[in-house]
């Protein structure tokens, strides 16, 4: 087996309002990400619980992983462009993986 | 006349449709651990909308475009001019922001599909006749309010440019939004396919429809239910206007019926569609093109106040109001 060699990378993860994610998913193919996860999910923050029964009114959270001088890109567009207007939470976190060219 | 009431009442509080409802809220209320799974809920609003197009659609291809036109215009008027009626009260009376009054406007403008399909369950109930093309105002009432709505909160933004732009956002998400593109398309493949098309898919649409409103309307008890929470949070105004403007905009509803000689069924129909307020299409607009606005206000006012009005009481009601303002048979 040959060894295993990771590569640090950012994951930036996106929790939002499902009405968001046709513009968040823009902003992350434009930011240069080469791909995304999301899933819908149920969860409560500071403006209350989203029940998540109605599929209008639940949350998905998205996940990319980039080099981070891309996630940089993408946190500052988030703020400017989509914190404003939709319900969201953003973060990123420092990652190793396999294949770096991948991303 | 007291007793006519109470029968009118009566025949719509023990329905199953309505008596499911009570059990969701119920349910919800007790903290139980009932709950529907989201695919299941978009299933049956697939199931409801396809089948109530479907039937609408045959319909209007029976008593012919003709017949059908001038009324269907007339709810999309009603439609466009209910927040107009509306924003100034929100505004006035209620002391609400710009953004906040239009916002509330287009849910009332805009037509809450589950209230209509209702209201024809119960009128098949109570055994009074009514237009099934109705179902064409259903859904010409849904967009018009939406985009009266984005305008009335956009006029006194300070960034007129965008206006464009929102209102393109609107109207796609009014016009091409899942439950209109359901409910045109099935409308037209109704239409199209005339008497066989309904004959063929009758044992579908038409025989299990009565038990899957039901359940559905379970599942919107405990929907509304949840909302129960924000019932303090928007103020008295709101819970008053939660009320009445459902039976102002039902009374004025009936009256524009009654200047068009429909009868007294399809005038109950068009009184239930202006007096019902949209909790899907219209929040959802709303968060796209007037994210300023707080969905806790027009929200809760539409799902937590409205919709349960309008299913237990309100029905009877417009019924009521329908028989009294449209005596006569045509």
């Amino acid at each position: 087996m040959s060894p295993v060699i990771t590569h640090p990378m950012k994951r930036v993860t996106v929790v939002c309002e499902k009405l968001a994610r046709g513009p968040v998913l823009a902003l992350i193919e434009s930011a240069g990400a080469h791909g995304w996860t999301l899933w819908e999910v149920e969860g409560s923050g500071r403006q209350g619980p989203r029940m998540a029964d109605i599929p209008e009114f639940t949350n998905i959270q998205i996940e990319v992983v980039v080099p981070p001088a891309v996630a940089g890109e993408l946190l500052g567009r988030l703020q400017q462009d989509c914190f404003p207007r939709y319900a969201m939470v953003a973060w990123e976190s420092d990652i190793r993986v396999l294949r770096a060219e991948k991303f | 006349m007291n007793s006519e009431i109470l029968a009118a009442l009566a025949a719509n509080l023990l329905s199953p449709a309505v008596l499911f409802f009570a059990l969701g809220v119920f349910a919800t209320l007790a903290k139980s651990d009932l709950r529907f799974p989201e695919p299941l809920y978009v299933t049956l609003t697939i199931y409801l909308l396809v089948a109530i197009g479907f039937k609408g659609g045959a319909a209007i291809s029976k008593a012919g475009l003709a017949t059908v036109w001038k009324p269907t215009l007339l709810a999309m008027v009603l439609g466009a001019l209910i927040p107009l009626l509306v924003f100034p009260v929100l505004r006035r009376l209620g002391k609400l922001s710009a953004v906040d009054a239009a916002a509330i406007s287009a849910h009332y403008g805009s037509v809450s599909a589950v209230t209509f399909i209702a209201a024809t369950n119960y009128l098949r109930q109570v055994g009074l006749p009514f237009e099934e093309y109705a179902s064409a105002f259903l859904a010409v009432m849904e967009a018009p309010a939406i985009i009266v709505g984005v305008v009335l909160g956009r006029l006194g933004h300070p960034d007129r440019g965008a206006l464009g732009s929102t209102l393109r956002t609107a109207v796609h998400e009014a016009v091409l939004g899942r439950s209109v593109v359901l409910l045109v398309g099935a409308m037209l493949i109704g239409w199209a396919s005339g008497k066989k098309g309904a004959e063929a898919t009758a044992g579908f649409f038409v025989t299990p429809f009565q038990g899957i409103l039901a359940l559905f309307l379970l599942e919107m008890g405990m929907v509304a239910a949840r909302r129960f929470g924000d019932l303090k949070r928007v103020g008295r105004f709101l819970l008053g206007f939660g009320v009445v403007a459902p039976v102002v905009h039902g009374t004025v509803g009936i009256l524009a019926a009654r200047l068009l000689g429909l009868d007294t069924g399809t005038g109950m129909l068009l009184g239930t569609l202006a007096a019902s307020a949209s909790y899907i299409a219209a929040p959802a607009a709303m968060r796209l093109s007037l994210p300023e606005a707080n969905p806790t206000f027009y929200l809760t006012a539409a799902l937590g106040i409205t919709f349960p009005f309008n299913i237990t009481l309100g029905l009877p009601l417009y019924l009521e109001l329908a028989r009294y303002l449209i005596p006569t048979q045509p």
